[in-house]
């Protein structure tokens, strides 16, 4: 905006050509094409959150017809209650473990896609299919492949070993599983990224590094990770945030059990607001949830910085 | 004769050849096992969609059962099934065309139009991506229930088709700025109106971002479960998204019907299978359009 302020005829002709002649009717059309997806994300985002944090200091419940002002019990309430906390320690490690795993899995395929080899484009044609069913039907799918009896993991598992695997009552095994589901869904996502990354790596860098006598494997960690790394760091900040608001994969393939042991804060907050109507207490886990999110995003910028990347 | 540097040098080529080798054959067991991994669970699905469920539940497992269309039928007696894949089929078309033409609008703006502080105001936009839909669904009811959209397809297209915004702006912008300013300048000069404008030079320049675009939108809507699971009561507006979940919970843990479950499945997985078989390039570039410069 220096420019128009120095000289506005230069800056106006040069940047907008639009029929507007001069500066208050180009502002107004900024205003009306930024209008609707602006106000859609007020309504629908920015005034929702606002609505969650006045809730959450209510007892607000459609089933118990209660709705007044309680502070900060629904905050001192949650310690206690052990599905709250639960919740939250699974997140944090779900969230954690699968956005590692993601990463490093994500690594793998991209080097697998990147490669020279024949039915490349098969690859990454099939690469696209996790990502792209539906959230829901891949944790049924999983549901049914793990099945006791019946499912084709532990069926295979017991004709190799002979160990008989009933996942979902054991609470570790049920945690493995969900965490591990949600790298055969997103892990690929993460590949086409680092694919593309990988790609803009120019080529002689590998060429000089082929000559000095670096193996494969240098020049993957010595080249490849250096050149990529701001994209790996912003995909791990966007799959820290998926995953604390992902609610899907757990519904469909445990719904929390056994017990409470996979259960995420998020199918927490819609168990608790959407089924049994407690509005206010959902409320207050869904802050929970946004200061997770604010942390992550703290550590992004601390991260950024550090990286000194430029956005 | 050979001296010693030469023997030296054919080792050394040797044991290259032989890691080639190696390298070669590494390859294929990854790509072997990537490719198991990533169709086993789906030819499960498939085959369970299109099998008795007295075939799904022999020992040993039955690894290509008769194929039955049978699941399907039983589907449409049971529930609502067209209705749903017609709902399914609404809500995804709305939401990506209201998604397309707000984030279309606003993207020309943030692209082309000088205005103090666009840029932070792209950013808030942006910000709000990281806000999780699921801590706005109790607000989200009463605003819906306030206006009489609860259980409206209208409803959920207004919030999903929100919610898709700002990345579809995020990439559509990057689209926008690819195309010569010089255009739409030769366009004023021989006196077009703005929607002359975008319909006629924007809309064909960037219709590869749009096509992304609205790809990528379509899946997810498709796809999504929060919105219509969490607003959706009747028939009226659920999905099949809902629909596999009402079959999947109607049902006691040990006598779920997977024959049905995985014959809804099929049918929520086959669309999106198809466009990304016939538009892999395309849905690519909209993926990285974003993070990637």
């Amino acid at each position: 905006m220096q420019n128009v302020s120095t000289n506005p005829n230069i800056a106006v002709k040069r940047r907008s050509f639009l029929p507007s002649k001069n500066i208050q009717r180009r502002y107004l059309l900024f205003v009306i094409l930024v209008a609707p997806a602006f106000l859609l994300r007020l309504a629908t985002s920015a005034y929702p959150i606002a609505q969650t944090i006045l809730l959450s200091f209510t007892n607000l419940d459609l089933l118990k017809n209660t709705n007044s002002y309680i502070g900060l019990q629904n905050y001192a309430n949650m310690p206690k209650n052990p599905s709250v906390t639960g919740s939250v320690s699974f997140t944090i490690i779900y969230v954690l473990a699968s956005t590692v795993l993601n990463l490093v899995v994500g690594m793998g395929i991209a080097q697998l896609l990147n490669a020279n080899f024949r039915g490349r484009w098969f690859a990454r044609t099939i690469n696209l299919i996790p990502w792209a069913i539906p959230t829901i039907v891949a944790g049924y799918v999983f549901r049914w492949l793990l099945d006791d009896k019946f499912g084709l993991i532990p069926v295979w598992v017991q004709a190799f070993t002979g160990a008989h695997w009933i996942v979902f009552i054991n609470p570790n095994a049920s945690r493995l599983a969900v965490i591990l589901v949600q790298v055969w869904k997103d892990a690929p996502f993460m590949a086409v990224i680092f694919l593309a990354g990988m790609q803009g790596v120019p080529l002689d860098l590998y060429e000089a590094a082929r000559v000095d006598g670096a193996n494969a494997w240098q020049r993957f960690w010595n080249i490849t990770i250096p050149m990529i790394k701001p994209l790996v760091i912003t995909m791990g900040i966007f799959r820290l945030i998926w995953s604390l608001a992902s609610f899907d994969l757990v519904y469909g393939l445990t719904q929390g059990a056994p017990g409470v042991s996979t259960s995420v804060l998020a199918l927490q907050i819609f168990q608790q607001g959407i089924d049994f109507f407690k509005f206010g207490f959902a409320s207050s886990l869904s802050v929970v949830l946004l200061i997770l999110v604010g942390i992550v995003g703290l550590i992004a910028l601390r991260l950024y910085r550090r990286a000194d990347i430029a956005y | 004769m050979l001296d010693a540097k030469d023997i030296g040098l054919q080792n050394r080529e040797k044991r290259q050849g032989l890691s080639i080798e190696w390298g070669r054959i590494g390859l294929y067991a990854a790509f072997l096992i990537f490719a198991l991994v990533v169709i086993l669970p789906i030819y499960w699905m498939v085959r369970s969609s299109f099998a008795t469920s007295a075939d799904l539940h022999t020992s040993p497992l039955n690894y290509f059962p008769p194929f039955t269309f049978s699941n399907f039928t039983t589907l449409v007696q049971q529930v609502p099934f067209f209705r749903y894949v017609l709902n399914s089929l609404t809500f995804s078309i709305t939401t990506t065309i209201l998604t397309l033409v707000a984030s279309f609008l606003a993207a020309y703006a943030f692209a082309r139009i000088q205005f103090p502080g666009s840029g932070l105001i792209l950013w808030i936009l942006l910000l709000t991506m990281a806000l999780p839909d699921i801590g706005t669904i109790v607000p989200l009811y009463r605003i819906l229930a306030g206006l009489h959209l609860l259980d409206t397809i209208g409803g959920l297209t207004l919030v999903l088709g929100s919610a898709l915004t700002p990345f579809t702006v995020w990439v559509l912008v990057s689209f926008i700025k690819q195309v010569p300013y010089e255009i739409e300048e030769a366009a004023i000069m021989d006196g077009a109106t703005l929607p002359q404008i975008f319909i006629r030079i924007l809309l064909p320049v960037t219709r590869p971002g749009l096509v992304t675009m609205g790809l990528i939108n379509f899946i997810n809507a498709w796809n999504n479960l929060l919105f219509p699971l969490s607003f959706a009561a009747t028939e009226a507006s659920k999905t099949l998204s809902v629909s596999i979940t009402e079959v999947y919970n109607g049902y006691s843990p040990y006598g779920k019907p997977w024959e049905l479950i995985m014959t809804i499945g099929v049918t929520m997985v086959a669309p999106v299978v198809i466009l990304i078989l016939f538009s892999q390039k395309s849905i690519v570039r909209g993926l990285t359009g974003g993070a990637v410069k």
